[in-house]
């Protein structure tokens, strides 16, 4: 009895409240959907703004003049900007991150695609939810955790050289160089690669498949003919999203290349917080946002190349079959 | 000949899935079983099982600390993103604000900005007014670079919202504020729920921003672990990683009971 009392009580407070909040929309003058949008967007507009204005000091700052004495002079120049060129230094770091960047992004393509591929397709449920498990378990596990373990596994003493120890082979130096930077970011890539993939898999016709093999097309021919092609968003997205997170990357080539693999971003860190170099570090920074944003239609202009060049070689197929 | 073609691809598939498998699921195994070593250097297979690296790192606060302050900074993060990404959402999608597509490049711009780049700007803006040294600017900091993932969850459950819904909803007289609160805002929740999880998780998990933006008094545990990483390798950092290789099962676990991982395999 007690307890229906303030119910009732509650639930009375409540529509008298929704009541009120009505009216008072009413008495308003009406807001138009337009105006109701904007208000509903503003609070992420200026959230993300933080980021428009962080950029905005990035940009000022890149054409400022480093001054030993005074640290950053107010002053135009773009020698901040000519000297990411004219350093040879950078200039092998940048290609470093980039080098390793492109073989990261095929390395997860290519081990992504085959995976995705049998999650989407497998009928076993429980084989699919392990095949989900065992890719969200990294996913969700962060950068430094995961690299942490990799220190583990390659490090002097680690497994891989205890293993070798053992059967009496020399230890290798397996940290602190390429083969580690690049291993542990396609750790960290491959799961953004086959969530980036496995929509568009989704989205093919299983009875397409079906149909080409039906026409006589063995598995690889259909493969290659009817779900490659028709994967093709996914390919891209995966590509744009593996790239642009490799070549920022930070904290891998920091931990597993113990500042003996720098990246670009690395290399940033080290201007605006050893160095002191503001212009010189927010140049970088702009150059790099740059690159990033060049990859998008570049990603897309490649995949519209490489399908016409296919379709030409499809049709000149059926030409000479014709004749 | 066919036969023989269609079964050898079908192998290359599993075999390179297995090897995906082992790859991806190796440095987890490696660290838990290392955090129960007994002796004082990580080495697999582990000499002797024992508990004492989770005792050690019970008595050690700087840790508890981390640990603490990165709960608060992905909680924040987490509850400041709701809001935002369910108001941005709903704008783009229901209201149908003008110039859609500058607003959708507009929202994407904290995955298009590197997260270092993104960094270093707040870094500037932070030392301009003056918001180094507190907790909760860095749990807003996570939400500026993490808003999209909200903003794509929601976006998805409103686009598999049947409008009908509401339609009949206004038709039987509930007003409008009432028809989003009863019908529109409980048909949202699973998106609301799987943008929440992952915000929280990879909020919890952040590095590089909190790298940037914290110091020693108020780094999170990532950064903490990051810097300790350099010291030394000990035990106790494995037991930590144990920490969240367990929360990250949790999440996992909610997210398929909520709503099935295979909707990941479904939903862009």
């Amino acid at each position: 009895m007690e307890i229906s009392k303030r119910k009732l009580f509650v639930t009375r407070a409540w529509w008298t409240f929704l009541d009120a909040v009505i009216g008072a929309k009413k008495r308003r003058s009406r807001l138009s959907p337009v105006t109701v949008g904007y208000l509903w967007m503003t609070p992420a507009i200026i959230i993300v703004g933080f980021l428009v204005v962080g950029m905005g000091y990035l940009l000022v700052y890149s054409v400022f003049r480093y001054d030993t004495a005074q640290f950053m002079v107010p002053a135009f120049t773009l020698e901040n900007y000519a000297s990411f060129f004219s350093s040879m230094d950078t200039l092998k770091v940048f290609g470093r991150t980039l080098g390793t960047t492109l073989i990261v992004t095929a390395a997860s393509l290519i081990f992504g695609f085959p995976y995705a591929y049998l999650t989407v397709r497998v009928r076993n449920g429980w084989i699919q939810k392990a095949l989900l498990v065992a890719l969200f378990l990294p996913f969700f596990t962060g950068e430094v955790v995961r690299a942490y373990a990799w220190l583990i596994l390659l490090g002097r003493n680690g497994m891989v050289n205890t293993l070798l120890g053992s059967v009496g082979l020399p230890a290798m130096n397996l940290i602190y160089n390429r083969f580690a930077v690049t291993v542990g970011l396609i750790h960290i890539m491959l799961p953004f690669a086959v969530l980036m993939l496995a929509p568009a898999l989704t989205n093919i016709n299983r009875e397409m498949e079906m149909a080409a093999m039906n026409l006589g097309a063995g598995k690889v021919r259909t493969l290659y003919h009817v779900v490659l092609p028709l994967s093709r968003p996914g390919i891209i997205a995966a590509t744009i999203v593996v790239f642009t997170l490799s070549i920022t990357e930070y904290a891998i080539p920091a931990i597993l290349g113990g500042g003996l693999y720098d990246f670009m971003a690395n290399r940033i860190y080290q201007i605006f917080f050893h160095v002191l170099d503001f212009p010189q570090g927010a140049a970088f920074s702009v150059i790099l946002v740059i690159v990033v944003s060049l990859m998008i239609p570049l990603a897309y202009g490649v995949s519209s190349l490489i399908a016409t060049i296919r379709r030409r070689r499809e049709l000149s197929c059926y030409s000479e079959d014709n004749r | 000949m066919k036969r023989v073609d269609m079964k050898r691809i079908r192998w290359v598939f599993v075999l390179v899935v297995i090897a995906d498998l082992i790859f991806l699921s190796l440095p987890t195994i490696i660290v838990v079983a290392s955090s129960f070593t007994a002796t004082d250097v990580v080495a697999f297979p582990p000499h002797g099982l024992s508990l004492k690296w989770y005792v050690k790192l019970m008595g050690q606060e700087d840790f508890i600390a981390a640990f603490l302050r990165s709960f608060e900074v992905a909680l924040f993060c987490t509850l400041l993103a709701i809001p935002a990404g369910l108001g941005a959402a709903l704008a783009l999608h229901k209201y149908k604000v003008p110039r859609r597509r500058f607003w959708d490049i507009y929202f994407l711009l904290p995955f298009t900005i590197p997260l270092i780049v993104s960094g270093l700007g707040l870094l500037i803006i932070y030392g301009r007014i003056g918001l180094l040294n507190q907790i909760w600017p860095v749990g807003f900091a996570l939400t500026v670079i993490n808003l999209p993932f909200m903003l794509w969850a929601v976006s998805s459950s409103i686009n598999a919202l049947d409008e009908n819904l509401e339609f009949a909803a206004r038709n039987l007289g509930a007003e409008g504020l009432q028809t989003f609160l009863y019908v529109t805002l409980p048909a949202l929740t699973p998106g609301i729920i799987i943008g929440s999880l992952i915000m929280f998780i990879l909020g919890f998990n952040e590095f590089i921003v909190s790298l940037l933006l914290t110091n020693v008094h108020n780094m999170t545990l990532p950064v903490k672990i990051y810097n300790s990483i350099r010291a030394v390798i000990e035990p106790t950092l494995a037991a930590i990683s144990s920490v969240y290789i367990v929360l990250a099962l949790v999440v996992i676990w909610i997210l398929d009971r909520v709503v099935g991982l295979e909707e990941f395999l479904r939903v862009r």
